[in-house]
């Protein structure tokens, strides 16, 4: 299925290039299968795709990431970008035109949050007025607001808004390729969940090549159009679609590696966006209370969602509760359920509501409007259909 | 005479002392900064120079300033120049101490990052990794600037001193309005420097009151 493909994705190929690892071998001293070793790894990224690394660590995954940009370099073999050996080019040169995330983040603690997202334009030696401007034009993008944001230090942001940071950075000076080395690592996983999405919806429009490695199989099938399993020893034990990995594993390692709930994993295939919702029966603050109750009744409607004036939720109405006369009030509503992206998995948005104890999710744009409501019923019958 | 006359009709002197005090201390401070700052980029590229860097450093260190100034005389006569052989040999292990403890500190992902963003190792060293060493440098610099002042003292006994001469010779001739005047002015140095250094540090490193805040 080609859910992981956005349908933009092939016809945009603005900002990829493509990634051949050819033969590529890293040892450490004369044991051959020390940890991050690295053992004859060929694999080709297409320009434009997300290709995820994972393993168990100590499997090369990150040896054979820092390589494309060497920090490390190999023992033997190639890594092409767009058919030319990085080896030819001058590292730092190499490095400025390759985005670069890693797990900590490593934001410089001394420069503001304008400063660090400018850092390789300044080493580029981009005017101090195209620097600003694209400075704000990405945290823009990465849902930072540029006025609050620019002028502050790290430590003053959130985890997640410090990882968002990072991503900016990394895509300042519109590099072809990123490496991204657990880059939503060190949040929480709620956070974790919805930088994931973000970074899915910007992908769309940047079509940049994606490295990402993930020590996490059920990031790795999220994000990656492929995906890459390596073991322990640095080779590569199978690459492919997240689709075809999970319906047939190579080896007993990738098995055991994926895990025994497969078909679970599969909902990870599956986002909100690729299943048709339950349209929510909404009300809004003002609406008649007794117009309200009728047209639940006449619904058989259990419930009704409250929402504001752009279709954004604001909570839950039991019909039974409602007074029987006046109008509704915002204060009636009783908490929400999960809200669900577009981009969410339906394996996260079922871990979501198992966790919220709720039969129903909400699914809202990037905006945060309603679009339908996702049940645990309706991701039962997807699961038994297989 | 009174203690007030005295000072009244010496201003020109104690003014002369004082700036050949601050001058001593400037250029000892100064050059000890320059020459650990190098020491301490050698170990900071290869850790094995630490331990007999330190162990040299660690030596002059212990050496009493008396004793330092006897051995040097010989070789270099009374002159600024044993002065502040001796007063630079003292500032050596702190200085590189501190610097290599900054170095040491900077976060190891804030490093990686700048490598892997294409800085090159001066431009990292520069922009990175010594900016957010200063705290700690910087708390070296304090150190060794408020011992230097006092050490300074010391060389009066080899025609030098600054304040220091001030007080030898009232303590010669039994002024002791000379000798308060020394001692007062010299703590009062001592504080000044300290606390320039200190604004200096906060004026220099912004990100740190953000986090104060």
């Amino acid at each position: 299925m080609g859910v992981n493909q956005p349908p933009s994705l092939a016809a945009s190929h603005r900002g990829g290039a493509t990634v051949e690892f050819q033969h590529v071998t890293k040892r450490y001293g004369p044991e051959s299968a020390g940890p991050g070793a690295v053992n004859d790894l060929s694999l080709l990224v297409p320009a434009g795709r997300i290709c995820v690394l994972v393993g168990p660590s100590g499997c090369g995954k990150t040896t054979s990431l820092k390589m494309v940009n060497r920090l490390i370099e190999p023992t033997g073999g190639r890594i092409l970008i767009d058919g030319v050996d990085v080896a030819a080019e001058e590292p730092t040169a190499l490095r400025r035109r390759i985005g670069y995330v890693i797990q900590q983040v490593g934001l410089f603690p001394h420069q503001t949050i304008g400063e660090n997202v400018a850092t390789v334009p300044r080493l580029l030696g981009w005017s101090p007025a195209r620097q600003r401007e694209r400075t704000d034009e990405l945290l823009a993008l990465v849902g930072l607001e540029p006025g609050v944001h620019r002028d502050r230090y790290p430590n003053q942001l959130s985890g997640g808004e410090r990882q968002r940071v990072g991503v900016a950075r990394a895509l300042a000076a519109d590099p072809p390729v990123m490496l991204m080395d657990e880059p939503f690592g060190a949040v929480d996983p709620i956070v974790r969940e919805r930088l994931q999405n973000e970074f899915l919806r910007l992908q769309d429009g940047l079509a940049k090549t994606i490295l990402f490695v993930t020590h996490d199989i059920d990031e790795a099938i999220k994000m990656g159009d492929l995906v890459a399993v390596m073991q322990t020893g640095g080779t590569l034990a199978q690459f492919g679609p997240p689709a075809e990995i999970l319906a047939s594993p190579s080896s007993d390692f990738v098995a055991r590696f994926v895990g025994a709930d497969r078909g679970l994993k599969r909902l990870s295939l599956t986002r909100v966006r690729d299943v048709p919702l339950t349209p929510a029966l909404t009300a809004r603050p003002g609406d008649d209370a007794a117009e309200a109750r009728r047209g639940a009744a006449a619904e058989a409607s259990r419930y009704l969602l409250l929402v504001d004036a752009d279709t954004r939720p604001i909570g839950w109405l039991d019909p039974a509760g409602l007074p029987a006369t006046g109008a509704l009030e915002a204060s009636m509503a009783v908490p929400m359920s999960p809200l669900l992206e577009p981009e969410t998995t339906l394996k996260d948005a079922l871990s979501m509501l198992l966790d919220a104890d709720v039969q129903a999710g909400i699914a809202v744009d990037a905006q945060g409007r309603v679009l339908g409501l996702l049940t645990v019923d309706m991701i039962a019958a997807l699961l038994t259909r297989r | 005479m009174s203690g007030w006359d005295w000072i009244a009709s010496h201003l020109d002197d104690i003014a002369a002392a004082t700036r050949d005090h601050v001058v001593l201390t400037v250029i000892a401070v100064g050059v000890g900064l320059v020459i650990s700052l190098a020491l301490a980029l050698l170990i900071h590229r290869d850790r094995r120079v630490y331990a007999p860097v330190t162990a040299v450093a660690g030596l002059l260190y212990t050496i009493p300033s008396l004793a330092l100034f006897a051995i040097l005389v010989p070789v270099t006569g009374l002159s600024v120049l044993t002065a502040e052989i001796g007063l630079v040999s003292y500032t050596l292990l702190i200085l590189v101490r501190n610097i290599v403890a900054g170095l040491d500190a900077v976060p190891p992902e804030a490093r990686e990052a700048a490598a892997g963003m294409g800085y090159s190792a001066l431009g990292r060293l520069l922009r990175v990794e010594l900016p957010l060493a200063l705290p700690v440098i910087v708390a070296g610099l304090r150190i060794a600037t408020v011992t230097t002042i006092g050490l300074v003292m010391v060389t009066a006994l080899i025609g030098e001193g600054g304040l220091g001469q001030l007080m030898l010779r009232g303590f010669t001739l039994q002024n002791y309005t000379a000798v308060y005047v020394g001692t007062a002015i010299s703590i009062g140095l001592a504080v000044v420097a300290d606390l320039l250094l200190l604004g200096a540090l906060r004026l220099a490193t912004p990100w740190r009151r953000a986090l104060e805040r």
